[in-house]
């Protein structure tokens, strides 16, 4: 599904990811562990297609298409979706036009009908429901004065309304506690556990490995992948921190 | 000159003191002049003359971001034929009147309340050329009158006329002003509130060539209520001019809008409010969106005299810059002789958020939409105070319409999710 060979890319002239290589397949879950500074939050963004990340070197294709080809929004549109480690506070703009907007947006580019505002309204109460968030939460203006967890939760909210192939989840599991932890935890199974799907998980620590069982387990130090293997990988982490395995 | 026919009785001249001095406004009839001394002088001749003797100078502070010459220029534009009324009347009951040129146009007004009168445009630069025939409203005491919408079609030229509200105690009225067109359009209305009087009043400015010079002077007496929106939304420049004084004790004025620029065009606002009264409130807030290469600048004033103790003001001035080829000019101004006020002030222009935009597109939703939802945004805050829902989704179509062109966006229906398929 997804293929990333020999990445290189940087941002302000300053190198970060430094011949990155990666391919995950459908039906796959994928964690990206390791240190700060290691380059996983500018994997995202270079994957998502952020402005001021400019690569150098090496080729994404997801799909067969060349993703680096893509803009941002036809990424999404593609099926690429990208969750945020800091969801950005949008004022004056609600979450249900927000997402009515981005998913008719995506089916425009795709060619496919727009929702009515009634399909619409049932798919996002639906997914607020599954996420136990309140409704009226999806008529506030998108993130703005919702807490570090509702943010989180919102992220996994939009994630099930747009229903993507492929979801770069960026730390989604910091500022959660532990009961958020397991709603976001189910939704990702819930929305992406299947066998045209697939995740890749960017993590500090391996809490969120506990819910969302991963297939590989990569650590990426200095911008390369430098260790990768199954989910007891994580918990070597864990147990002896990345000094040692990413030398 | 079929105006002059339309000129109706009840304009009484006796001498009076409203609008005179700072005591607070009492209005127990609206029977008097605003200035008693000059109803009777005819209007001064429109046309013919040059236009630039008289007009300000940028070497005024007050006009420093001003465009004088954009007014001559829009004076000479030629005359051509006039717009279609209709479309740009708001679906709401009430009075209506068309004024072609400043010259009302009967056959398509339905006047109800509003008289006809000769009205003198004050002292003001641009103001006081507008002396002569306007139209008039006067509300009794405690009594509300029908909505007013008034559509000024400009079709070349410039055209003068002034305007006066005058509400009794207890009255309450709503005015809604429609500016189309090309040309030079210039006005002058002054606006006094009795005690516990309500006044709300939108205005569009939605020419498409042209100048369009508002000056506004209002008296706000106790406890009364002013609420005044501008849109510029058009390609015409503009030029506000706003100047109230709050006369009474527990008075509210809220003054604002946006200033909407593309092109080269400019568009400016330099307003004061001036508290004279105990307890008074007031709000100041303006959005200001440069695109292109154009200018939008906004000159805020708070006054608070010494006696003006417990004002609570509010003043938020934001520009926001769509390239970095266009300008926006803030300049708030505070001056407050009162030791028991609250000023809250901010002054800020920058550009969207990047990360705002950047999140929008990774769900997917293309980079001028995204743009258009944020300015959407930005420039909403300046319609919450309209509470006749006709009137802001108007406001808000004007500023999507603009948006439109200014990024070459399409947007959804405001709010979203309501009606049938969007683009």
């Amino acid at each position: 599904m997804l293929k990333i060979e020999n990445l290189h890319a940087e941002i302000d002239g300053k190198e970060i990811l430094k011949g990155l290589s990666l391919t995950v397949n459908a039906g796959e879950v994928h964690a990206i562990m390791g240190p700060n500074g290691a380059g996983k939050s500018t994997l995202g963004y270079v994957l998502g297609g952020r402005p001021g990340y400019e690569v150098t070197a090496g080729s994404v294709t997801f799909d067969g298409v060349d993703l680096l080809e893509l803009e941002a929004h036809e990424r999404a549109a593609a099926g690429v979706f990208l969750g945020f480690q800091y969801p950005v506070e949008i004022p004056g703009v609600s979450n249900v036009q927000f997402l009515r907007e981005a998913l008719n947006a995506q089916r425009a580019t795709r060619d496919e009908k727009p929702l009515s505002g009634g399909e619409f309204l049932k798919l996002a109460r639906g997914q607020a429901d599954l996420l136990g968030m309140n409704y009226d939460m999806l008529k506030r203006p998108v993130n703005v004065g919702f807490s570090g967890g509702e943010k989180k939760r919102n992220e996994m909210v939009q994630m099930g309304i747009v229903n993507p192939k492929f979801a770069i989840l960026d730390e989604t599991d910091s500022g959660l506690d532990i009961d958020a932890l397991r709603v976001v935890g189910d939704g990702i199974n819930r929305i992406m556990r299947a066998p045209d799907k697939a995740v890749l998980l960017i993590t500090h620590y391996q809490r969120l490995l506990d819910y969302v069982e991963p297939d590989f387990v990569h650590v990426l130090a200095d911008g390369k992948i430098v260790r990768s293997g199954g989910k007891e990988l994580a918990q070597q982490l864990e147990s002896e921190g990345y000094v040692g395995i990413a030398a | 000159m079929s105006v002059l026919s339309q000129i109706l009785p009840g304009t009484g001249r006796g001498t009076s003191e409203a609008g005179g001095g700072g005591s607070p406004l009492d209005v127990t009839s609206v029977e008097a002049p605003l200035h008693p001394t000059a109803t009777r002088r005819g209007p001064p001749p429109r046309g013919g003359e040059d236009f630039r003797i008289g007009l300000p100078s940028t070497r005024e502070e007050s006009w420093r971001w001003g465009d004088p010459a954009a007014i001559a220029a829009a004076a000479e534009l030629p005359r051509g034929i006039a717009l279609d009324a209709g479309e740009w009347f708001l679906d709401l009951p009430g009075a209506r009147a068309v004024f072609v040129d400043g010259v009302l146009d009967e056959g398509r007004s339905d006047l109800r309340h509003v008289a006809i009168v000769p009205i003198d445009g004050g002292s003001h630069a641009l103001g006081r050329r507008t002396t002569g025939l306007g139209w008039s409203l006067r509300v009794d005491a405690d009594a509300t009158a029908e909505l007013i919408q008034i559509v000024h079609i400009a079709t070349g030229g410039d055209n003068q006329l002034p305007a006066e509200i005058v509400l009794a105690n207890g009255a309450s009225a709503s005015v809604v002003e429609t500016y189309v067109g090309a040309g030079w359009s210039n006005r002058s209305t002054q606006m006094m509130l009795g005690k516990g009087a309500k006044l709300t009043r939108a205005v569009r400015l939605l020419q498409s060539d042209g100048f369009v010079s508002l000056r506004d002077e209002v008296e706000v007496g106790a406890e009364a209520s002013l609420i005044v929106t501008v849109l510029g939304a058009g390609d015409a420049g503009t030029r506000i001019d706003g100047s109230i004084t709050v006369t009474g004790d527990d008075a509210f004025a809220e003054y604002g809008g946006a200033l909407l620029t593309r092109n080269d065009q400019r568009q400016e606002c330099a307003v004061s409010v001036r508290h004279a009264a105990l307890n008074g409130q007031s709000k100041q807030i303006w959005r200001a969106v440069a695109a292109d290469k154009s200018t939008a600048s906004l000159a805020a004033r708070v006054e608070v005299a010494r006696d003006a103790q417990k004002t609570d003001g509010v003043q938020s001035l934001r520009g926001l810059l769509l390239q970095r080829t266009a300008t926006v000019n803030l300049k708030p101004e505070l001056e407050i002789f009162a030791d028991d006020v609250k000023c809250a002030h901010g002054a800020t222009v920058g550009e969207l958020d990047q990360r705002a935009l950047f999140y929008m597109q990774s769900r997917g939703i293309p980079h001028a939409k995204a743009q258009a939802l944020l300015t959407r945004a930005f420039v909403g805050d300046a319609f919450v105070q309209i509470t006749d829902e006709t009137v802001r989704e108007a406001f808000v179509a004007d500023a999507d319409a603009w948006l439109e062109r200014a990024l070459s966006a399409p947007l959804p229906p405001a709010g979203g999710v309501g009606g049938g398929a969007s683009s």
